[in-house]
């Protein structure tokens, strides 16, 4: 079943005046199914970022759409969209965004806040999540008190905490070290192969390599992607570093 | 152009956002400090009829805004530079040196300095010319045309009050950087703090502090007292209120936060955790501004009734217009009084010369002198007696008090009324059923809440009053007096109190009658066999017209002073106000953008928020109300003691005042909101 569906996205910002425009995405169009765990490859000023924050209706497109589970973000009101975006998407950033004020606990339970669950549903739910994380025992502590890698895992909790239909990952690795990006990079493994699908967003080798599949983005179009298939994550590590090669060549692949 | 003084006005309009507001603070309190110096100095003033009291006030004026000026001036340097160590970091990193960054900031200080004190001596001149109109009218003299006394010899004092303050704070900021490393000054980048804790001392402390200014404010009893009680609860209160503001509040809500129910609910999450941290960061400017807050509401509503109530006080303090009584000594030097009759005649001469119609003259005989005493004894043996338990004691014979009051008491011989007039922290309230003067017992068969004779002077030593049956009583105390005391004995007093058919006409003409009088008193003496003119005469003249221009000129002189330093503290609370919205918009910004990207709308984002800046804002408001309503009991009992009893009119003035400066507080809060929402969006 498709979760996620992407037509002939285009993105233009005009400069103050209307003059000097940018076209960030030209026509960008794939489909995510679910289940699927997608990487999304591009250097600096691909339009990685637009098309994340297309996504995750921060922003607005264009022309062309972007139908998640069947509903045309462009149909929701604006109302309505907060709370849409609450209840089917999830987000985990590279800043890791948690609250300085809250504790890694209430950060994560904030979605389910703001949605008015109840104080036992709540704490139903963060159980089995902050255990499979490895973060049951630091739920009392405050951001800054523990590791970065532990920030990203709270963070990919809170993603989790509402059963999104999608979870948007933005450079997720970026402010980590090697040992917490594998860790991380495991969990995201863990939580697909437990049925939950995800988008991210990476110019990490290393992060791509652990998708099922990778698009690659240059110039605002779709210029590429690989499917893992049976590959091993190392074996998918060396055909996206050979594309990356040849991309940055500016070679053309048939 | 040096490439300093460059960068040092790059840098002033970089930062204009908090450049401005110290330049208009240094402007602000130097145009009032400027204003009740130049009064303070000011000798054609003191000329002016009624300008006496003008010096003396000013005084208080110019030491408190010269403290206020030192801690305004270094709370905004200081938070200047904290919220510009990045920007020196960024300087030390691109290879300048620690000297030249005071170079460019010495250049900075001087360019805001000088502007600062230019802007505040313009802004002092204009308002000072302003004042002046201001306190004529207060007087109620006429405007004196060319009133201008500004002149090198107050600008200077001032400019250069003003300049050391800055140069101290360079010097300050020189420190700071030179004992900085660059990788501290870069190292902005939010590190999360810890979350307040409760102390407990410091909650228990405040709440009792707090809790035992209040009690001595409700409970104190005695006027008199009240005056040293009042400074006892002001500190108090301030301190509880530090106290309260800083653990208090963290109290609340943590034990908010402990109720799971309440806690996790979208309205009540992101307040109850943010405000901790507010909290935390601002507790200490929050009770600053509830601070000043009171003690604008407690000035300027205790000096506008003052003076609104000056007519009733006058009213009250004069039921007739003119009081006299005078005094001469006899060859053998015994002290003796004008008869009454004698001064009834003179009081009715001086009337018809002017015109003057007289209504009524009261002549009251009353003996008016001091005993040490103790449990109901009056002691006249000086021996024995202790300063502290001087009372003064006004007797009065029941016919005198009758005429007075139209109040029949029915005494006979040894039974008298007892009041107390005027109760002292020396002496107790005297609460025994008789009093001994002489070896004979005076009965108290009935007690008295006023009496005729008013003290018009604010004594140390209890007044008591006495009413006594007769002539024969009055003059059998007269005599242990007399006899004890010699010649320093008090004579019966004779004094009349005219009340004229026009009062206003009464005090047109008031000054020639007081010369006529007093011309005719000194004719009678000196027609005299026995007067003894090496020790003249002397006399007690009170009249409604010197008291109106006192009292105006006084109470006028207590409101100009009020309304400057309510100005002045409203300046500080409008100044800690906008810093305080600005330094926190650059911490909420990052807030604002997580909660948006988690899902929140911009609209729930800024409810949330919202209501905690407001809920932040109007605690030091509410809770300055609250101060005020404690501490009206014991400011009643103090503007009692000034003789206005008006409670309503205090009530009235209390009430309007809080109204205005909610107001105006709103009005700020307003305009810095706004640029608090700028910073966010």
């Amino acid at each position: 079943m498709t979760i996620l569906d992407v037509k002939e996205l285009k993105k233009t910002y005009t400069g103050r005046f209307g003059g000097n425009k940018v076209q960030a995405l030209k026509n960008v169009s794939f489909t995510v199914e679910e289940g699927e765990y997608v990487a999304i490859m591009g250097e600096s000023g691909s339009g990685k970022t637009t098309l994340l924050n297309i996504l995750a209706a921060l922003d607005k497109p264009t022309g062309g759409s972007v139908i998640l589970d069947g509903k045309d973000l462009s149909e929701v009101k604006d109302a309505a969209l907060a709370s849409f975006r609450r209840e089917n998407l999830g987000f985990v950033f590279q800043e890791f965004n948690l609250m300085d004020t809250f504790s890694l606990k209430d950060n994560i339970l904030l979605p389910l806040v703001l949605s008015g669950k109840k104080v036992s549903e709540m704490e139903e739910k963060i159980k089995p999540i902050a255990e499979s994380l490895g973060i049951a025992d630091i739920l009392g502590k405050f951001p800054y008190e523990v590791s970065g890698g532990q920030k990203q895992r709270a963070a990919a909790a809170r993603a989790l905490i509402t059963d999104p239909k999608l979870i948007l990952a933005d450079e997720p690795t970026g402010a980590l070290d090697s040992q917490s990006s594998a860790d991380l990079l495991r969990v995201f493994e863990k939580m697909n192969k437990a049925g939950q699908t995800i988008l991210m967003v990476t110019h990490s080798t290393d992060a791509a390599s652990h998708a099922k599949r990778v698009l690659f983005i240059r110039d605002g179009v779709v210029f590429h992607q690989i499917y893992r298939g049976e590959a091993t994550n190392e074996e998918l590590y060396q055909k996206i570093s050979d594309t990356l090669t040849m991309l940055r060549r500016g070679g053309e692949i048939r | 152009m040096s490439l300093y003084l460059r960068m040092a006005l790059q840098n002033i309009k970089k930062n204009a956002r908090f450049f401005i507001p110290r330049i208009l603070t240094e402007a602000g309190l130097l145009g009032c400090y400027f204003i009740v110096y130049t009064l303070y100095r000011d000798e054609r003033l003191r000329q002016v009829r009624g300008g006496s009291y003008l010096p003396a006030f000013m005084f208080i004026g110019v030491v408190v805004i010269a403290l206020l000026t030192i801690i305004l001036m270094l709370y905004t340097n200081s938070f200047l530079m904290k919220q510009r160590k990045r920007e020196f970091g960024l300087y030390n990193v691109l290879g300048m040196e620690k000297r030249h960054v005071a170079k460019v900031l010495f250049h900075e200080s001087l360019i805001s300095a000088l502007a600062g004190v230019a802007a505040g001596l313009v802004f002092g001149c204009v308002f000072y010319k302003l004042s002046t109109l201001f306190i004529c009218r207060l007087l109620g003299v006429e405007t004196i045309l060319g009133f201008y006394y500004i002149s090198a010899k107050m600008i200077v004092p001032v400019a250069v009050f003003f300049l050391i303050i800055d140069a101290f704070a360079y010097v300050c900021n020189c420190i700071s950087i030179a004992f900085m490393k660059p990788v501290e000054l870069m190292a902005s980048a939010h590190t999360g703090e810890k979350e307040p804790k409760v102390k407990w001392i410091t909650l228990i402390l405040g709440i009792l502090s707090l809790g035992s200014g209040y009690f001595i404010a409700v409970t104190v009893k005695n006027p008199l007292s009240a005056i040293g009680y009042f400074f006892v609860a002001v500190i108090l209160v301030m301190i509880g209120t530090y106290f309260l503001f800083i653990t208090g509040t963290i109290f609340v809500l943590k034990a908010l936060k402990k109720r799971k129910e309440y806690y996790y609910s979208p309205k009540h999450m992101t307040a109850v955790s943010g405000l901790l941290y507010r909290m935390k960061q601002n507790a200490v400017g929050l009770a600053s501004i509830c601070i000043l807050a009171t003690g604008v509401l407690v000035m300027i509503s205790t000096t506008v009734s003052l003076y609104a109530g000056a007519d009733e006080m006058l009213r009250k303090h004069f039921p007739q217009e003119l009081y006299l009584e005078a005094y001469y000594k006899d060859k053998e030097g015994m002290e003796r009084s004008i008869p009454a009759e004698v001064l009834t005649q003179i009081a009715e001469d001086a009337a018809a010369k002017n015109g003057l119609e007289i209504r009524e003259v009261l002549q009251q005989y009353y003996l008016d002198t001091s005993f040490a005493f103790k449990d109901g004894v009056c002691i006249v043996d000086r021996s024995r007696s202790n300063m502290m338990d001087v009372v003064t004691i006004y007797f009065m014979t029941e016919e005198v008090y009758e005429k007075l009051t139209g109040e029949k008491l029915k005494l006979s011989g040894n039974d008298i009324a007892f009041c107390v007039v005027n109760a002292s922290s020396s002496a107790e309230n005297y609460k025994g059923d008789l009093i001994n003067v002489g070896g004979t017992d005076y009965n108290i068969v009935k007690k008295l809440s006023s009496f005729p004779v008013e003290s018009s002077m604010i004594s140390v030593f209890a007044h008591y009053g006495v009413v006594v049956s007769d002539e024969a009583v009055l003059d059998r105390i007269n005599a242990v007096q007399t006899e004890a005391y010699g010649n320093y004995a008090s004579p019966l007093t004779e004094r009349i109190a005219v009340k004229y058919a026009d009062r206003q006409a009464a005090c047109a003409v008031g000054d020639a009658v007081s010369d006529d009088m007093e011309k005719a008193m000194y004719r009678y003496v000196e027609s005299l066999e026995d007067y003894n003119e090496d020790y003249g005469m002397h006399y007690f003249l009170d009249t409604l017209w010197v008291a109106e221009v006192d009292y105006s000129s006084m109470y006028g002189s207590f409101l100009f002073l009020g309304i400057l330093l309510g100005f002045v503290c409203l300046f500080a609370t409008a100044l800690i106000i906008y810093y305080k919205q600005i330094s926190e918009g650059y911490e909420d910004r990052n807030r604002y953008q997580i909660m948006q990207k988690i899902g929140m709308s911009q609209k729930e984002v800024k409810a949330s928020i919202g209501s905690q800046v407001l809920m932040v804002f109007f605690l030091p408001l509410v809770v300055a109300g609250i101060h005020i309503c404690f501490a009206f009991p014991l400011l009643k009992k103090l503007l009692n003691l000034l003789l206005l009893s008006n409670t309503a009119l205090f009530v009235i003035c209390t009430v309007i005042t809080f109204l205005v400066f909610a107001l105006v507080y709103v009005m700020i809060y307003g305009v810095t909101a706004k640029s608090y929402y700028k910073i966010v969006r």
